[in-house]
Parts: structure tokens; C-alpha cells; sequence
């Protein structure tokens, strides 16, 4: 199992979801990726698109406004 | 010190804290405030919602302040653009609103404790940013409109214009998302 960290800060949409789409495709099923998001926007469609592609989504405030949404690639 | 910390620490784990300030609301939530203000904003303005053409009349009036004039200016000629620019900033509802736009923005992040100043990644960040802003502005003035004013507000007048607006805004998306991958990831 690979743990697999994306550092999207200071990126705004919809930039950070067009990279964890990317990376994504990458990954091994079982694997996990974690994306830091520092934009509110972000933080509320990159856990949308994960949840509706059907894989397990976590959000953790790790600061203020700055946010890691943890994505395991089930399938 | 140490109380005040325990009190901001009470709020932050306060349900109607959470619900109310931290969390965003939900997109029906936000389309029926939109809908009352829109209701609002005519009725006592006589004018439906606009952002952008208010920026014009600020680059106005801050030409003016250094010693240009804009009255030979075609955006500028009409006779309600005149008396906006000559009635002043107090006496201008688009103003007073843009500048509780950015007010309450800002005390909606700072409420939300999601308030950042973000560091500035690369080079192309800010010739997006540059170059996103300047076709922004600039199509906003020549379609008379933004997507609050031609859009929003076009369509909530029940005008053509505003679905026409909606169509074109649709593929100029696609188009700018294509480029956005293509050219600044």
C-alpha cells in the first residue's frame, strides 16, 4: 500500500481536482492519496467527485483554512 | 489569556457555531438569498444587480483624482453614467454594495477562522492571474455584463440577453478549461 501526498496549496480550482484526477490514475488500488487544499471551493468539490466515483473519503482541518482530503482508491 | 483561549475553544466546538459560520451553506440555501436580495436590489434601486460596471465608474473616478477625464469617453456618455459619476460614491448603490461585498467576504472568512494570505506558487500563477483578470474585466465591459449582470440579472428580468449570455458562458468554460490543462498545470 503506497501513501501518495499531493501539495496543492495556493492552487485554485479547479486546478487541485484536475490533479488528483490525474494522480489518481496512477495509483494501485489500495493506495492512498492525500491532497492539500488551502481554497474553500476546492475543499467542497474534490471530496464531492471522490465520494461520486464511488472511492473512501476523509476531510481533515489540519490549520485554518487548510484542508487534507484523504482519498483511497478502492476500485 | 489562558480564559480567553478556553472561550474561543467553546466556540469552536459549538453546534450553532458550526452550522451557522464554519461550515458553507448549502447551493439552495445560497440560490434563495440570491433570489431575495436580487428582489431587493430592484426594488429600492430601481436597477437589477451588477458587479463589474461599478468597477469601471471606481477606474473613473480614480482617473479623475489624478487629473484625467473621462468625459469625452464613448462607455462613459450616457447620461446616467454622468450622473453616477457626477453624484459621487455615497450617492451610488452599486458602490455601497461592491464594498459590502468585499466587508462581507472578508468578515465571512474571518467568522469561518479560513482567512489566508496565500503564497504565490509560480511564474504562470501570475500571468493567469494577470492575464485572466485583464480578459475578464474587459469582456465584462464590452458584453455589458458580467455573469452577475448579463447572466443573473438578465435572466431574472425575464431578458433573452441573460440565457443568450448562459449559452456562450457554457462553451467559453469548456474552451477556458481546455486551455487552463493545456497551458498552467
Amino acid at each position: 500500500m503506497n501513501e501518495v501526498v499531493l501539495d496543492c496549496f495556493g492552487e485554485a480550482c479547479p486546478i487541485p481536482i484536475v490533479k488528483s484526477e490525474n494522480k489518481l490514475k496512477e495509483l494501485e488500488i489500495g493506495d492512498i492519496l492525500i491532497v492539500q487544499i488551502d481554497h474553500s471551493c476546492a475543499m467542497k468539490n474534490v471530496p464531492e467527485w471522490a465520494r461520486k466515483e464511488g472511492y473512501n473519503v476523509e476531510v481533515e482541518e489540519i490549520d485554518d483554512g487548510e484542508w487534507e482530503v484523504i482519498i483511497e482508491k478502492t476500485k | 489569556m489562558e480564559s480567553t483561549k478556553k472561550f474561543f475553544n467553546k466556540v469552536r466546538d459549538n453546534e450553532f457555531y458550526k452550522t451557522w459560520f464554519k461550515s458553507a451553506w448549502t447551493y439552495v440555501t445560497g440560490a434563495i438569498l440570491l433570489a431575495l436580495f436580487q428582489i431587493v436590489s430592484l426594488a429600492s434601486t430601481g436597477n437589477p444587480w451588477g458587479v463589474s460596471g461599478t468597477l469601471a465608474t471606481w477606474g473613473a473616478w480614480i482617473y479623475q483624482l489624478i487629473g484625467g477625464s473621462v468625459d469625452k469617453w464613448y462607455y462613459f456618455s450616457s447620461v446616467g453614467a454622468q450622473k453616477t459619476l457626477a453624484s459621487g460614491f455615497l450617492n451610488d448603490p452599486g458602490s455601497i454594495r461592491n464594498l459590502g461585498i468585499i466587508f462581507g467576504a472578508l468578515l465571512s472568512s474571518l467568522l469561518a477562522s479560513q482567512f489566508k494570505f496565500k503564497k504565490i506558487k509560480s511564474k504562470k500563477q501570475v500571468v493567469a492571474a494577470v492575464l485572466g483578470g485583464l480578459l475578464m474585466g474587459y469582456g465584462a465591459r464590452i458584453a455589458y455584463g458580467c455573469n452577475i449582470g448579463a447572466l443573473f440579472s438578465g435572466i431574472t428580468s425575464l431578458s433573452l440577453s441573460g440565457w443568450i449570455f448562459a449559452i456562450g458562458m457554457f462553451f467559453g468554460a469548456v474552451v477556458g478549461s481546455k486551455l487552463l490543462v493545456k497551458y498552467f498545470m
